[in-house]
């Protein structure tokens, strides 16, 4: 009896710690893709490269013995009629399973997003269970995006993660780029209310030795990525880019900004007092007016002034309302700028249609199917902006107050 | 009816994990649009007054499993037919939740084992614990009660600090009203707060008879809140775009959380979530079939019957559907109408006005 019990608990010992799971995979049988770049080529099929991390290779980590010699990535292309295909197809190259998982950033070419639009290709990504709803997404403009996501970086080695990163800072620094992931992108394409914003990405210097090793080993890189503008798009299709102050008219209209500087002339010095917003609250609603819809805008921001490079007087709060009205105007320009810009794109970039659904429901309904077309663009849209400056900085008045007084 | 008795709190333990079980991770009345939240409000107001009915015939009858009243109140050939069709609606319910269970683990976490090994690991442990009795399934609720708790606690915070919540996305309120009203009475009114059906069979065992209206409206109504709460909370954080195709959109929520840096990738708290809860429902089910076969036909050990009408809801599991969402369609287009309605709105209803009569004549 006694050898009988042992024998039972035995076998069960064996079948839970021997069986492992049903289809379990090393992790030295996963190749984790970190970056996934889609293009197309002649013949019309998708061209997919994957940047997948070398684990040896990436500085830090625990077997780390190889950085510094080798790159941290490595990327392989293969094509397909759709990106199933594609993917499974890519396995007569690479040595391990595709493991989607860790994927966070897809890039897409500029020519595929404006010729063919991304409503065919994305779903496959949100099916699948392994990608990532919080991927980051983003256009590359001029390149493909298969060369995008073979140029090696510095200072995050992982050239997707530098990319992320800059996306980030950017958005919170400077505030002419959007950080858009998979989900809010798809969230947008369907809404009828709303059209997608991505951010763009485009390449500085000579792609081929941004291949290389040589690119790591100098301070001056041949090739840098740089965040690059914004891509709007309507029906899925990328129709139009936004540069400079249309992008951050943009992205102030969608209460996206953190910190940004605004800059303004004063008493014939170009751009002499330079502002930086901390933080800015950014209201829209939309209501009816005199049967049509409008919408109003409402900002009101909150800063610093960082720079000023002309003799004023900033101790004295006269003077500081002056240049708060001033720098309102200013921002107010640069979002009055970028609604006009998306009223002749016929591209509701800002979501009014979505704002006008949820306060004006039976409205809404006459109006939504030529929403973008025909009520968008010749929509009353007002603007009001309120900057405060809270501080000057660490000084009161500028050093050329003394300056002045020296010369005289 | 096997001898043991369970405690007010823990049926309603039992009952709040049955009725959330898989009603937390399905779009529950979404057919209402961004309403479903109070779609599902109504239907659980009014599936108190369901429940009104289930709590007087068991007033009439408190010592009785439903199968035996039913003999009573409308003869022996018609009581007896009508009872067993009760066991084969909960063992046909438990084989669609078992199906549902398995299908997820599978999409969601093992997309190459087949489902039969799921559904049979499933309802192994279902089995073992039906065996057991019900007093041994209420201890357990109460033990994973806690953990459930713990885990929509963590979640809900999460969710709250990752700053996901847009609770415009909920506006505007009430764009159909027609859509909400119809949704309430034709889908969510039977799943998840019309299934307590089952539970007439586990309310003879109660200890204390008088607290079971107060224990019971309370568990609905709880039960009713937090599934409102998930749904306003999947909407307001995915869009009602993205919550209508998402097949388990709590899962999309959870997967866009992003806390810090560091804290994503929470999924696993679904998987939790959905095997404690699809182990009650299925467990519940199982039970209400195996307790009502034995009194049925006088078996004197219930639990015995626990393994071969497991194997039998596993069976019925694996044929109930060719794919998922063929599964889908019958249990919002089929079932509701042919199965849920009658079993548990209409049924009820004439056995109580039955008992009225019978019980004042005497």
């Amino acid at each position: 009896m006694n050898f009988k019990w042992i024998i039972s608990c035995f076998m069960i010992i064996c079948l839970t710690l021997l069986s492992g799971c049903w289809s379990s995979k090393e992790l030295t049988d996963l190749g984790i893709i970190s970056a996934y770049a889609l293009d197309k080529n002649e013949d019309g099929e998708y061209v997919g490269t994957f940047q997948i991390i070398n684990p040896m290779n990436v500085p830090g980590s625990l077997q780390g013995g190889a950085s510094g010699q080798r790159p941290a990535v490595t990327t392989f292309t293969e094509t397909g009629v759709n990106p199933t295909e594609l993917s499974n197809r890519a396995s007569r190259k690479i040595s391990r399973d595709l493991y989607y998982s860790h994927t966070s950033l897809l890039v897409i070419s500029e020519e595929l997003a404006r010729d063919e639009g991304l409503s065919a290709i994305l779903d496959s990504m949100e099916r699948a269970l392994e990608f990532r709803a919080t991927a980051k997404v983003v256009i590359t403009r001029g390149i493909k995006a298969g060369d995008f996501i073979k140029v090696l970086t510095g200072i995050d080695q992982i050239p997707a993660e530098n990319v992320l990163k800059t996306l980030d800072s950017t958005e919170k620094l400077y505030g002419e780029n959007i950080n858009t992931n998979l989900q809010e992108f798809i969230q947008s394409l369907t809404s009828t209310g709303k059209e997608p914003l991505v951010s763009g990405f485009s390449l500085l210097g000579d792609m081929e030795k941004g291949k290389t090793m040589e690119q790591l080993h100098s301070t001056d890189f041949d090739a840098i990525l740089e965040a690059n503008g914004l891509a709007v798009f309507k029906e899925g299709k990328l129709v139009n880019w936004l540069d400079g102050e249309k992008a951050r008219g943009t992205m102030w209209g969608l209460n996206r900004i953190h910190e940004t500087p605004v800059s303004i002339d004063w008493e014939n010095h170009k751009k002499a007092i330079a502002y930086r917003v901390i933080r800015q609250k950014t209201d829209v609603s939309a209501q009816m007016k005199d049967g049509k819809p409008a919408i109003s805008i409402t900002i009101r921001a909150e800063g610093d002034l960082r720079t000023v490079a002309v003799p004023v007087d900033v101790t004295d709060p006269h003077v500081l309302l002056a240049i708060e009205k001033a720098l309102g105007q200013e921002i107010k320009k640069e979002v009055e700028a970028a609604v006009q810009e998306a009223k002749e794109n016929k591209t509701d970039v800002f979501g009014f249609g979505e704002k006008l659904h949820q306060s004006e429901p039976d409205v809404w309904k006459k109006l939504e199917q030529e929403w973008q077309d025909v009520s968008f663009p010749e929509l009353d849209v007002d603007i009001t902006v309120e900057a405060f400056i809270r501080r000057t900085g660490v000084r009161n008045n500028p050093y050329l107050f003394d300056l002045e007084k020296k010369s005289d | 009816m096997e001898k043991a008795k369970i405690s007010a709190s823990q049926l309603f333990i039992l009952m709040i994990l049955f009725q959330l079980s898989n009603s937390l991770l399905i779009p529950l009345a979404i057919n209402a649009g961004r309403d479903s939240w109070l779609a599902i409000i109504i239907a659980m107001i009014v599936s108190i007054f369901l429940f009104s009915v289930y709590q007087a015939l068991y007033q009439y009858y408190p010592a009785l499993l439903p199968t035996d009243y039913m003999e009573k109140l409308i003869g022996k050939v018609f009581g007896r037919t009508l009872a067993f069709l009760y066991i084969l609606f909960f063992l046909f319910s438990a084989a669609r939740v078992l199906r549902e269970f398995g299908v997820m683990l599978l999409s969601l976490a093992f997309p190459e084992t087949p489902l039969f090994v799921m559904s049979a690991l499933l309802i192994l442990v279902v089995v073992y614990t039906v065996y057991k009795g019900i007093e041994v399934v209420a201890r357990t609720g109460e033990l994973l009660f806690v953990v459930m708790g713990l885990l929509g606690l963590f979640l809900l915070l999460l969710i709250a600090i990752s700053g996901l919540i847009d609770i415009s996305n909920l506006k505007p309120f009430l764009e159909e009203p027609s859509k909400v009203i119809k949704t309430a009475f034709t889908e969510t009114l039977y799943v998840p707060f019309g299934e307590i059906i089952v539970f007439t069979m586990i309310f003879p065992y109660l200890n204390q008879a008088r607290k079971l209206k107060k224990t019971a409206i309370f568990a609905i109504g709880t039960t009713g809140v937090i599934l409102a709460l998930t749904m306003a909370l999947n909407i307001s954080v995915l869009g009602l775009a993205l919550t209508e195709r998402a097949l388990f959109p709590l899962l999309s929520t959870i997967q866009s959380i992003e806390v810090g840096e560091f804290l994503e990738r929470v999924d696993v708290i679904f998987v939790l979530i959905l095997v404690i809860g699809g182990f009650f429902k299925v467990s519940v089910y199982v039970y209400g079939a195996v307790i009502g076969t034995a009194s049925l036909f006088n078996i004197k050990e219930p639990s015995r019957l626990a393994y071969p009408l497991g194997m039998v809801v596993l069976l019925l599991s694996m044929i109930v559907a060719n794919n998922y969402p063929q599964h889908l369609q019958e249990g919002l287009k089929v079932f509701p109408l042919y199965a849920q309605l009658p079993f548990q709105v209409i049924i009820p209803v004439l056995l109580l006005i039955i008992a009225f009569f019978k019980n004042k004549k005497t």
